[in-house]
């Protein structure tokens, strides 16, 4: 019993000294979802996209926006953010963080100097993507207000998964992968880009939201081709697409065919393998792509039969020649370009070290001058949908019997 | 420092029966009557009876009993009138020969006559004595038993038995006349059932032996009895399987009855309180219920149950974690749905202990933890809130606890406002007034459905109790100090013994053929053989095949 009261005394002490220092209510902090880092004058110049919570999730609406957006510059990330304060009323929360966003300018600057606060500090998940806003600052995107879904953050992170998911467009980029590529010789970054329709300032305004299309918008563009940290160009559809599938990111897209006189047929593509083969013929490197896709008849609109397997060969074998035409057109202009987007120098480095140790240096001159790239596609069609016959080819009869 | 916590135990000093008291009765009837009138205290519910019996030497007799606790009807049918209507015609012997002490020996009176050829006496004593005439062929009562001294005299009258006082004999006859207003066998109301007997023990010992009794017929059920309490003198019954319990918790649970020393026995609480292992322990190492069929379980696993005359809750022990998450309707129903309604109950007893801590520590330290959306909407919740989220739970659980103890409380004709004040005032009006979130309100109305979910509602306390500790520790710590906390009351749990043997078996110690009928009730084909480690002798109780229809 008299070591008991010590004791006792000494735990009571441990709990009331000690406890709570994390604390945070939900009412002292402010959840950002999206985080948009510009330069000005050598400082950065940071904004973040603050939530209301009374306003999406209350039950009376009132006329401000869903989100507040604030601004800050400072000499590093943190220092900026810590800043907001004098500005924002509660505590910057970055938990919740679902994008950031570079500003063009800035990203063309380097966007080295911000990644290490955000995969140092421990609030953070490692789960938010990366965008590049292309033409604008990225204070403007983050002024835009959007329909259906009101917070912004998850608007954009909705479109990014979206589209990565079934149609390929963009890939989401989070930060392992982004500091990964950066720091790695043989792989360059390329990052989803962000566009906006119309004029920021009438974005920002709730009468934006008024109209079922607003003028103003957010979309995604392609993505950015990065070399090191900074941003090099902006890539096509097509290139985006073709980086996307050669670096195996690819889970469901579509692809359109020629067919019959002059209609279209198209493919969903639902499974893809890439294999990728380095090789050094004497001096020259040589790149092996194998791509396999499996598909299904999604669409068609031309005369085809679809119940003789010879034709589906023959779609096969078109739609074989199309991705490998693509892929070809699309890496040449990715060489030329001079960023090797598609890790192929990763896939040097792990078949052929000693290779790679010679040309480490200027792997962007081999990747564009030296490299011959080989493609080899196959197709396989798999299903043919609900119906069998296209309709199709009625229409077109009847068509053909109204001009007779 | 010690000392003010706990002052020496004294002997106590008063008893119920002075020990002086334990002196002969007098041979002087009236002298008897008028000493056993003054140690009552001339109390209004003692009654004598004084009358004389026999024909021709009339012998004085007198009957003592306390009103209200004998039935008048047994002591006139049974009693008075054989002795004074059937013994009328008799002509008694009047010494007592017999009588070991020799004092006042009357001459030997052995020849019986007849007033009347043609009625025949209905007592016809060969014996010289009168009082072996009266024991032997007298008095018609199954309980008979002979008293000496006043310790004895009021032991009977005080339990309800008659007392016959004879002059000249320094021995009485104490009959069996016990009748009291008593409840009769309900429903109980602690513990219902859907399916399964709905009868329930009641106040009186006898009923309950008898309904244990009754529903299994086995000359093992032993049951023995002990009196207990030096004031109240309460009637207390062990009773348990022979050959099926362990000889050492018989041992043990009367060791440590005899232990008590206590004026007073007024609920099987007050046994608890004596018998169990760790009195400071949140947690019960006694388990009790107002259903025989649960008894009748206990006794046939080979438990011990210890039914208390004056109360429906009859104590169950050894107890172990798992029972209060057994109801006997468990083994009624068809063994998967029971199973699963058991591991609701193993969900309910962490959603009641944890669900408001882990509300605390998610909205105070892991906000990252929570999705986004509803981050948002408690975020929303809690704009306006004035307290902080610890507080707000605390206000929330406290209202809730001083709603459902004043429920319990109040009379029922009031009950149904406590209901509309609770559910108005408490869901709506607080949510609405801002005071506390309406997230708050649904995490404090989930850890009331779920302390509800249990059988016995023993556990039950044990978790409001510990909700605020760990609520505490949510707070402080987070995520962190609840799991410090649920470690801690493991270790507790797994340092309990009741009556020897661990409280948490069958996990732990863990015992793999125990697990048939501990998170899951297998079918009861599959329950061939009782819990290990109280069952060392007679282990298999049943061998039935798996029943299935005859393919030919």
């Amino acid at each position: 019993m008299k070591r008991m009261i010590p004791i006792s005394i000494i735990l009571f002490m441990i709990i009331i000294l000690s406890g709570c220092w994390d604390s945070k209510e939900l009412t002292d902090i402010s959840i950002v979802t999206i985080l948009g880092i510009d330069k000005e004058d050598d400082k950065y110049k940071v904004t973040v996209q603050i939530l209301n919570p009374g306003e999406i999730a209350g039950d009376t609406g009132t006329t401000q926006p869903a989100v507040n957006t604030y601004t800050e510059t400072g000499n590093t990330l943190i220092e900026a953010i810590r800043r907001l304060t004098s500005i924002a009323p509660r505590k910057i929360y970055l938990s919740h963080l679902r994008i950031v966003i570079f500003g063009e300018e800035f990203a063309r600057e380097g966007i080295g100097g911000v990644l290490d606060f955000l995969s140092r500090d421990h609030e953070m998940r490692t789960d938010f993507f990366f965008a590049v806003a292309k033409d604008y600052a990225a204070e403007d995107v983050l002024k835009i207000l959007t329909p259906l879904e009101q917070i912004p953050g998850n608007n954009i992170w909705g479109m990014i998964k979206t589209s990565e998911k079934i149609w390929a467009g963009v890939t989401s980029v989070n930060i392992d992968d982004l500091v990964s590529s950066i720091t790695s010789k043989g792989k360059e970054a390329s990052i989803t880009g962000l566009s906006i329709t119309d004029d920021p300032e009438v974005g920002s305004k709730l009468t934006n939201l008024e109209k079922s299309l607003p003028y103003t918008r957010i979309e995604t563009y392609n993505e950015g081709a990065f070399r090191n940290d900074k941003l090099v160009d902006w890539l096509t559809e097509a290139q985006t697409r073709t980086v996307n599938n050669i670096n195996g990111k690819v889970q469901s897209t579509v692809t359109t065919i020629p067919c019959g006189k002059n209609g279209d047929l198209s493919l969903e593509v639902f499974k893809t393998k890439v294999e990728k083969k380095a090789k050094v013929k004497g001096d020259t490197p040589k790149m092996e792509v194998n791509i396999r896709v499996e598909s299904n008849i999604a669409d068609v609109s031309c005369t085809v039969d679809l119940t003789d397997p010879n034709e589906i060969t023959k779609l096969e074998k078109k739609h074989e020649k199309d991705i490998e035409k693509t892929t070809r057109d699309s890496i040449k202009e990715i060489q030329e370009m001079g960023v090797d987007l598609f890790g192929f120098g990763e896939k040097f480095k792990m078949s052929n070290f000693k290779y790679w140790k010679t040309v480490e240096d200027e792997w962007d001159e081999v990747f564009s001058d030296q490299l011959e790239v080989d493609i080899n596609v196959d197709v396989q069609i798999r299903r043919t949908g609900t119906t069998n016959q296209s309709f199709f080819e009625e229409i077109e009869g009847n068509m053909d019997q109204e001009e007779e | 420092m010690r000392k003010w916590l706990s002052k020496k135990k004294e002997p106590m000093e008063v008893e119920n029966i002075p020990s002086d008291l334990a002196t002969p009765l007098h041979k002087d009837i009236d002298q008897t009557i008028e000493n056993v009138k003054s140690i009552l205290g001339n109390s209004s519910d003692f009654v004598v009876r004084e009358f004389k019996i026999g024909s021709t030497q009339l012998v004085k007799v007198a009957l003592l009993y306390m009103d209200g606790m004998a039935s008048k009807m047994f002591i006139s049918d049974y009693i008075t009138e054989t002795l004074m209507i059937d013994l009328r015609l008799t002509d008694l012997p009047t010494g007592n020969n017999a009588d070991s002490s020799g004092k006042g020996s009357s001459p030997n009176q052995g020849n019986v006559r007849k007033k009347a050829k043609w009625i025949k006496p209905k007592v016809n004593p060969q014996e010289s004595d009168l009082f072996k005439v009266m024991k032997d062929q007298t008095l018609a009562n199954s309980e008979v038993e002979e008293c000496k001294d006043y310790q004895e005299l009021f032991s009977f009258i005080l339990a309800g038995d008659s007392i016959i006082l004879m002059d000249g004999y320094e021995t009485a006859f104490a009959i069996g006349s016990k009748d009291y207003e008593s409840r009769s066998v309900e429903e109980s109301s602690s513990t219902t059932v859907i399916r399964g007997p709905k009868e329930g023990f009641t106040e009186t010992l006898r009923t309950n032996t008898s309904l244990i009794r009754r529903r299994i017929k086995d000359p093992n059920l032993w049951i023995e009895s002990k009196v207990i309490g030096k004031k109240t003198q309460t009637d207390v019954a062990i009773c348990y399987m022979n050959g099926i319990v362990s000889d050492k918790i018989v041992k043990e649970v009367k060791k440590r009855l005899d232990a008590i020393d206590a004026d007073a026995i007024l609920e099987s609480g007050y046994i608890e309180e004596y018998i169990q292992d760790y009195p400071h322990s949140p947690f019960p190492t006694v388990y009790n219920t107002e259903r025989p069929d649960a008894i009748c379980g206990g006794l046939l696993e080979g438990k011990v149950a210890i039914i208390v005359d004056g109360t429906p809750f009859v104590l169950l022990v050894p107890t172990f974690i798992v029972d209060f998450f057994q109801s006997s309707e468990d083994y009624y129903q068809r063994a998967d749905i029971g199973s699963l309604l058991r591991l609701l109950r193993y969900l309910g007893f962490f959603l009641a202990l944890l669900t408001p801590s882990i509300y605390i520590a998610l909205t105070t330290f892991h906000q990252e933890m929570i999705p986004n959306q509803l981050l948002i909407s408690l975020a929303a919740q809690r704009e306006g809130v004035p307290f902080p989220a610890f507080v707000e739970a605390l206000i929330m659980e406290i209202t809730f606890d001083i709603l459902r103890e004043a429920g319990t409380r109040m009379p029922r004709a009031v009950g149904s406002a406590i209901s509309i004040v609770g559910a108005l005032v408490l869901g709506q009006a607080a949510v609405e007034a801002g005071i506390v979130s309406s997230a708050m309100v649904i995490v404090v109305s989930l850890t009331a459905i779920s302390s509800f979910v249990f059988p016995s509602p023993d556990l039950s306390s044990s978790i409001r109790l510990l909700r605020f500790p760990f609520m505490t520790l949510a707070a402080m710590f987070g995520l962190l100090g609840i799991i410090i906390g649920v470690i801690i009351m493991v270790m507790h749990l797994a340092s309990l013994r009741s009556f020897g043997i661990p409280y948490l078996s069958p996990m732990g110690p863990l015992i793999l053929q125990d697990q048939k009928d501990a998170f899951i009730r297998l079918p009861l084909y599959r329950l061939s053989t009782r819990p290990r480690l109280m069952n060392q002798k007679n282990i298999v109780r049943e061998n039935t095949d798996k029943p299935s229809p005859n393919r030919k």
